[in-house]
C-alpha cells in the first residue's frame, strides 16, 4: 500500500504539491486566528497603519489587525465555499444521475437546468439574493442554485456513457432495482468526475462570494469574508492600499491552488484528459528535436485511433 | 439544414420560456407579501392594498403565471415602481453601455489570444508557452473587482493616464469612449484571453492527433504553415462556441464592473433597483441578460453549422 502511494506521488509530483499547499492555506486559516492578533478589536488611536511593527500587514480603518482579518475571513469564505460545493455536488450528482438514467425524468430535469445556466451566475444570484434576503444561509442557497447544473452536466454524461456498459445490462436482466444500480454501479463509477467538478465548483463559488460579498449581499459584516474586505478597503484604497491587496491576493492564491487541484485529478482520473496533458508533456520533451515531436505525436494518433 | 435550424429554434424558445418561468418563481420566493416588502414599512393599508392590485397579486397564483408570460411576450416586463414607468424602456436604455462594453472586450480577448495561442503551440516547451500558462492560470483566478480596484490605484490615482470612472457614447465622442473603456475592457480582457487561450489550446493540442498533418509535414510544408494553415483553422471552431458560453462570465462581470467605474449599463441599473428592491427591473434585467446569452448562443450554433461541413452536409 505504501509503496503505491510513494510511486503515485513521484508520477503525479505536481499533484502532490497542490495538495500541500491547499493543506497549508486550510490549516493557516483554521488555526491562524488562534496565534493572531484578535480580528474584531477596534482601536480607535491605530487606524489605517501601513505593514510595520503594529501589524505585519498593517490595521484597517477601524483600527483592527488587516492580517488576522484576512484569516478569519478565509475560515468564512472557504467553509461557505466548501458548503456550497458540497451542497451543489449532492444535489447536480443526484439530479445528473436521475436523467441520465431515466430518459422521461431526464429531459424535463436538463431543460430546467439549461435554462438556470442561461444566467450568468452573478445575475442568478443577485436576483436569488434579493428574492430570500441577504445573509449567508440565502447565499448558500443561491450560489447552490447557480453551480447544481454544471454538475448534473458532467455527471449526467457520465452516466450516459456508462449506463451502456454490459455490466449495467446484466445487473438489469437481472431483476435489479433502478434506484440500486444507480447507488451500487453508476455512482462509484461516476465519483472521480464527480471529486473533479466538486473541485473546480469550491474554487468558482469563492469567487463568486467574494464578488457577492463586495457588492454587500453575500455575508454582512463585522462578520469578514475576502469580499466585504475588499469592500471596506475600497474608500481608503489610496491610503491604504495594503487594505484592499491582502483580501484579493488571499482569494487568488485559494483559487489557483484550487483549480490546479482541480485539473491535476482530472487528468489522473479522465482518459481523455489524460491523453491530452501526455501530449503536451511528450511535445515539451521533445520541443527541442522537433522531429522527434513529430514521431511520437504521429504514433499517439495512431494509437488512440485504434 | 432547415429542419436542423427550426428543431434549433423550438429549442431556443423552450429555453426563453423555461427562463421566464425561473425567474418567475425566483421573485415570488420572496417570504411574505411583495407588495408589503415593496411598500416599505411606512405604507398605509390602503397603499398596500393598491399595490396588491396594479402588481396583480389577487390573482391565482397560475393565472399571474400566464399573464407574466403574455405579458413578455408582448414587451410588457410591468412596471418600475422607482420611476413610476413601464420597465422595458428603462432596461432597453441601458442596454447600449452594457453591450459595448462586453463587444469591445470580446473582440479584443479574441485579437489577444489567438496569435498568443498560436506562437505557444508553435514551442510548447518555450519560454513563451511557460510564462503564458502559468499567467493564464492566475488569470481566471483574478477577481474582476478586485484587479478593477488595483489597475485604478495604478493608472488612474497614480499615474493620472485615465479617469478614474464614467462613461462616454463611442458615436459622439469617440476618443472620450476610449480613455473612459480603456480600465473596464482591460480588467475583463484579463479574464477573457486566458479563457479563450486555455481552450483554443487544448483545442489545438486535440488537433494535433489527426493524421493529415502528418502529409502536410510529408509534402515539406514547415511547421509553422502546418499549424496555421491546417491545424488553427479546424481548432478554432470547436473553440469559438466558447466565445459565445463565455459570455455568460463575460456580462456577470460587465455587471459588476459598471458599479465599480459607475457606467450606466445594465449592471448599474440592477444594482440600483436592489438597492430600491425594485422587482420589475430586477426581473426585467436577469431576463434580458439570460436572453441575449442563449439568442447569442443560438446564433454562434448557427455560424457554427454554416462554418462545419461536417454539420452543413447532414
Amino acid at each position: 500500500m505504501m509503496d503505491r502511494i510513494r510511486s503515485f506521488a513521484r508520477a503525479h509530483r505536481e499533484l502532490v504539491v497542490w495538495m500541500t499547499v491547499l493543506v497549508v492555506i486550510l490549516l493557516v486559516c483554521v488555526l491562524g486566528p488562534a496565534f493572531s492578533a484578535d480580528a474584531f478589536a477596534q482601536d480607535p488611536l491605530r487606524r489605517l497603519l501601513p505593514p510595520g511593527p503594529g501589524g505585519v500587514l498593517g490595521t484597517d480603518a477601524f483600527g483592527r489587525d488587516i492580517l488576522a482579518r484576512v484569516l478569519a475571513a478565509g475560515r468564512v469564505s472557504l467553509s461557505i465555499a466548501a458548503i456550497i460545493a458540497l451542497a451543489a455536488s449532492v444535489v447536480g450528482s443526484a439530479i445528473g444521475m436521475v436523467s441520465g438514467y431515466a430518459s422521461a425524468a431526464g429531459a424535463v430535469l436538463m431543460r430546467a437546468m439549461d435554462a438556470l445556466m442561461a444566467f450568468p451566475g452573478i445575475v442568478l444570484s443577485i436576483a436569488l439574493v434579493t428574492a430570500i434576503g441577504p445573509g449567508e444561509v440565502s447565499e448558500v442557497i443561491a450560489l447552490t442554485v447557480v453551480f447544481t447544473p454544471l454538475i448534473a452536466r458532467v455527471v449526467r454524461s457520465r452516466v450516459l456513457s456508462l449506463a451502456t456498459r454490459g455490466y449495467i445490462t446484466a445487473a438489469r436482466s437481472a431483476g435489479m432495482a433502478g434506484w440500486k444500480i444507480l447507488l451500487v454501479h453508476i455512482l462509484p463509477n461516476a465519483l472521480p468526475i464527480i471529486l473533479v467538478q466538486a473541485v473546480l465548483v469550491f474554487a468558482a463559488a469563492l469567487l463568486l462570494d467574494g464578488t457577492l460579498s463586495f457588492l454587500g449581499m453575500g455575508v454582512q459584516p463585522p462578520t469578514p469574508t475576502w469580499g466585504n474586505m475588499i469592500a471596506e478597503a475600497r474608500p481608503y484604497l489610496v491610503i491604504a492600499p495594503t487594505f484592499v491587496i491582502a483580501p484579493g491576493v488571499a482569494i487568488i492564491l485559494a483559487v489557483v491552488t484550487l483549480n490546479a487541484l482541480g485539473n491535476g485529478i482530472r487528468d489522473v482520473v479522465d482518459p481523455r484528459a489524460r491523453t491530452l496533458s501526455n501530449l503536451i508533456r511528450v511535445q515539451r520533451r521533445h520541443d527541442t528535436t522537433m522531429r522527434g515531436s513529430r514521431r511520437s505525436l504521429a504514433t499517439k494518433g495512431s494509437l488512440s485511433r485504434g | 439544414m432547415l429542419p436542423l435550424i427550426l428543431r434549433r429554434l423550438r429549442d431556443l424558445v423552450i429555453v426563453l420560456i423555461l427562463v421566464a418561468t425561473a425567474i418567475f418563481f425566483i421573485v415570488r420566493i420572496i417570504p411574505g407579501d411583495p407588495a408589503i416588502a415593496i411598500a416599505g414599512d411606512q405604507a398605509t393599508q390602503a397603499q398596500i392594498d393598491a399595490l396588491r392590485q396594479t402588481l396583480g397579486l389577487e390573482a391565482p397564483l397560475w393565472l399571474q403565471y400566464l399573464q407574466f408570460l403574455g405579458g413578455l411576450a408582448i414587451g410588457d416586463f410591468g412596471t418600475s415602481t422607482t420611476f413610476n414607468s413601464p420597465a422595458l424602456p428603462i432596461i432597453l436604455a441601458s442596454l447600449p453601455p452594457t453591450l459595448v462594453l462586453a463587444l469591445t472586450a470580446t473582440v479584443l480577448s479574441v485579437a489577444v489570444a489567438v496569435p498568443l495561442t498560436v506562437a505557444t503551440a508553435l514551442h510548447p516547451g518555450g519560454l513563451l508557452a511557460r510564462v503564458v500558462n502559468r499567467t493564464n492560470a492566475v488569470a481566471v483566478a483574478v477577481p474582476e473587482f478586485w484587479i478593477a480596484l488595483i489597475l485604478t490605484l495604478f493608472f488612474a490615482v497614480r499615474l493620472r493616464l485615465l479617469p478614474v470612472s464614467g462613461y462616454a457614447d463611442p458615436f459622439s465622442d469617440p476618443l472620450g469612449a476610449i480613455r473612459f473603456l480603456a480600465l473596464p475592457v482591460i480588467v475583463l480582457m484579463i479574464n477573457q484571453v486566458a479563457v479563450f487561450s486555455l481552450n483554443l489550446r487544448e483545442s489545438v493540442i486535440g488537433e494535433m492527433l489527426h493524421l493529415y498533418l502528418r502529409t502536410a509535414r510529408a509534402k515539406g510544408l514547415r511547421e509553422r504553415v502546418v499549424l496555421v494553415r491546417h491545424v488553427v483553422p479546424n481548432a478554432a471552431l470547436p473553440a469559438m462556441t466558447v466565445v459565445g458560453l463565455n459570455l455568460g462570465t463575460l456580462l456577470g462581470g460587465v455587471v459588476v464592473l459598471e458599479t465599480i467605474f459607475v457606467i450606466p449599463g445594465l449592471g448599474s441599473l440592477l444594482n440600483q433597483a436592489v438597492g430600491t428592491r425594485d422587482y420589475a427591473i430586477i426581473q426585467g434585467v436577469t431576463i434580458i441578460v439570460a436572453a441575449m446569452f442563449v439568442l447569442i448562443n443560438f446564433l454562434v450554433d448557427l455560424a457554427y453549422m454554416f462554418a462545419d461541413p461536417k454539420v452543413r452536409v447532414s
